[in-house]
C-alpha cells in the first residue's frame, strides 16, 4: 500500500507565470513618460481592443501577442492637455505551440522577427529578446521615445 | 659425593625435560587461530524470474502505468544482476484544460542488485541496487483548440507523434523473502535521476514510459512476484 502511495505521489507543476507577453522598457531620454499613454490594437472584427488604458509615468509596459496572426498591430496613442499622437507598431512573428503538462492550459510562444513603426512620438524600437514565452522579465523591446518638446 | 652426583644428575634430567615441553606449553598458551571454513556455495545460483504488480494497479485505478518483467540472475546469493523490460502506456485528459495526452512505448533496465544481509544464504533478502535506464517514445496531444482572448481568433492546438528519448538512473532499496517452494514475494523503493532527454519541439513530455510522470515525484516502487527457476 506504501508504495502504491509513494509512486502515486505527483505534483502539478504549472508556472506561476503562465501567461505570454512582450515587454516594453522606455530607454535613452525619454525612460518615463509623462505623457499619458493608450495602446490598443485591431481585432478581427473590425473594432479595436484597449489594451493599456491611459496609463502615466509609464517607464514599461507588458503587451499581449495574438496565438496565430504573422503580424500584429498596435496603435499608442500619447495625449496631453495641448495635443495627441498616434504611432502604429507592427510587431513580425512566428508562432509555436508549448506544452508543459495535462495539467496546465495550453500556451503558444513566439518569436520576434522583426518590428516597424511610424516616428510621430517613437524615435525608435530595437529588438532586445526575441524569445516570447512565460519569461517576460527580459525585455522584449527598447523603446525610445521623442521628447514632448520635440 | 654419591649424593651430590645424584642431586646433580636429577636437577640436570629436570632442565631438560622442562626445556622439551616448554615449546608445547608456549603453544598451548597461544591464541587460537579462526579458521574460516571456504564458502562452498556455487557461483551460479539459479535465476528468477519477477513480475510488477504496481504497474497494472497504475493502469486499472488511472491514466498510466506500465507491465513489467525482469530476469535475474544470482550470483553466490550476493550478486543479482537483473534485466527489467516493460511497456508502458498513457491515455489521460484533464477536463479543466481539456488537453489529452497519449503515449505507449517498450522501456528497459539493466542493473545490479546486492544482497545486504550479513547471512547471505537466509531465505530473506535486502537489496541495494543500481539500474540504468532508456526508452524511445512518441506522444500524441490533442485539444479541441485555443481561442485568442484579445484578438478572437480560433487556433487549432494538437500534436500527433512527437519523438522523445530518455536515459535515466534508477537507486533501489528492496526486500524479497521466500513464501513456498520457488515462489518469493518482494517489494522495491526507487530514486529516479534523469540522465539525457530529448522531448521534441512542443515543450515537456508529460508521461514517459517506464520512468513516470516528468514532473511529478522522483521516487517509484515495485511490487514484485518472483519465482525461482
Amino acid at each position: 500500500m506504501c508504495i502504491c502511495l509513494l509512486a502515486a505521489c505527483s505534483t502539478i507543476d504549472c508556472p506561476l507565470n503562465n501567461g505570454v507577453f512582450t515587454a516594453y522598457k522606455l530607454t535613452g531620454t525619454v525612460t518615463t513618460l509623462a505623457d499619458t499613454l493608450t495602446i490598443s490594437t485591431d481585432i478581427s472584427d473590425g473594432n479595436d481592443s484597449v489594451l493599456i488604458n491611459r496609463d502615466v509615468n509609464v517607464d514599461s509596459f507588458l503587451l499581449p501577442v495574438s496565438y496565430q496572426r504573422n503580424e500584429d498591430t498596435y496603435f499608442f496613442k500619447i495625449y496631453n492637455k495641448t495635443s495627441s499622437t498616434t504611432d502604429t507598431v507592427r510587431v513580425e512573428k512566428d508562432n509555436k505551440p508549448h506544452f508543459e503538462s495535462i495539467d496546465c492550459n495550453p500556451s503558444i510562444f513566439h518569436t520576434i522577427l522583426g518590428v516597424k513603426y511610424t516616428h510621430n512620438r517613437i524615435d525608435s524600437i530595437v529588438i532586445n529578446n526575441a524569445n516570447v514565452n512565460y519569461d517576460a522579465t527580459k525585455a522584449h523591446f527598447h523603446i525610445y521615445f521623442k521628447s514632448a518638446s520635440n | 659425593m654419591m649424593r651430590r652426583k645424584l642431586i646433580s644428575t636429577y636437577i640436570s634430567r629436570a632442565l631438560a625435560i622442562s626445556l622439551l615441553l616448554l615449546p608445547m606449553s608456549a603453544m598451548a598458551q597461544r591464541p587460537k587461530l579462526l579458521v574460516q571454513t571456504k564458502d562452498t556455495i556455487p557461483m551460479f545460483r539459479g535465476l528468477a524470474v519477477s513480475a510488477d504488480l504496481v504497474g497494472p494497479a497504475q493502469l486499472l485505478f488511472g491514466d498510466y502505468g506500465q507491465y513489467e518483467a525482469a530476469l535475474r540472475v544470482n550470483l553466490k546469493d550476493k550478486y543479482f544482476p537483473i534485466i527489467e523490460l516493460g511497456y508502458g502506456k498513457a491515455n489521460a485528459n484533464d477536463i479543466s484544460t481539456r488537453l489529452t495526452y497519449k503515449t505507449n512505448a517498450p522501456y528497459g533496465r539493466i542493473g545490479v542488485d546486492f544482497n545486504l544481509m550479513k547471512n547471505k544464504h537466509d531465505i530473506y533478502r535486502l537489496y541495494g541496487g543500481v539500474r540504468y535506464a532508456y526508452t524511445n517514445f512518441k506522444y500524441d496531444v490533442f485539444s479541441p483548440g485555443l481561442t485568442d482572448p484579445v484578438w478572437h481568433d480560433h487556433v487549432e492546438y494538437s500534436a500527433k507523434d512527437v519523438s522523445c528519448n530518455y536515459h535515466w538512473l534508477e537507486f533501489v532499496f528492496g526486500v524479497d523473502a521466500k513464501i513456498w517452494g520457488p515462489v518469493r514475494l518482494g517489494w522495491s523503493a526507487r530514486y529516479k535521476r534523469r540522465l539525457l532527454h530529448d522531448e521534441g519541439p512542443l515543450g515537456n513530455a508529460w508521461y514517459v514510459p517506464g520512468f513516470g510522470k516528468t514532473g511529478g515525484s522522483r521516487l517509484g516502487g515495485t511490487f514484485n512476484v518472483i519465482f525461482e527457476l
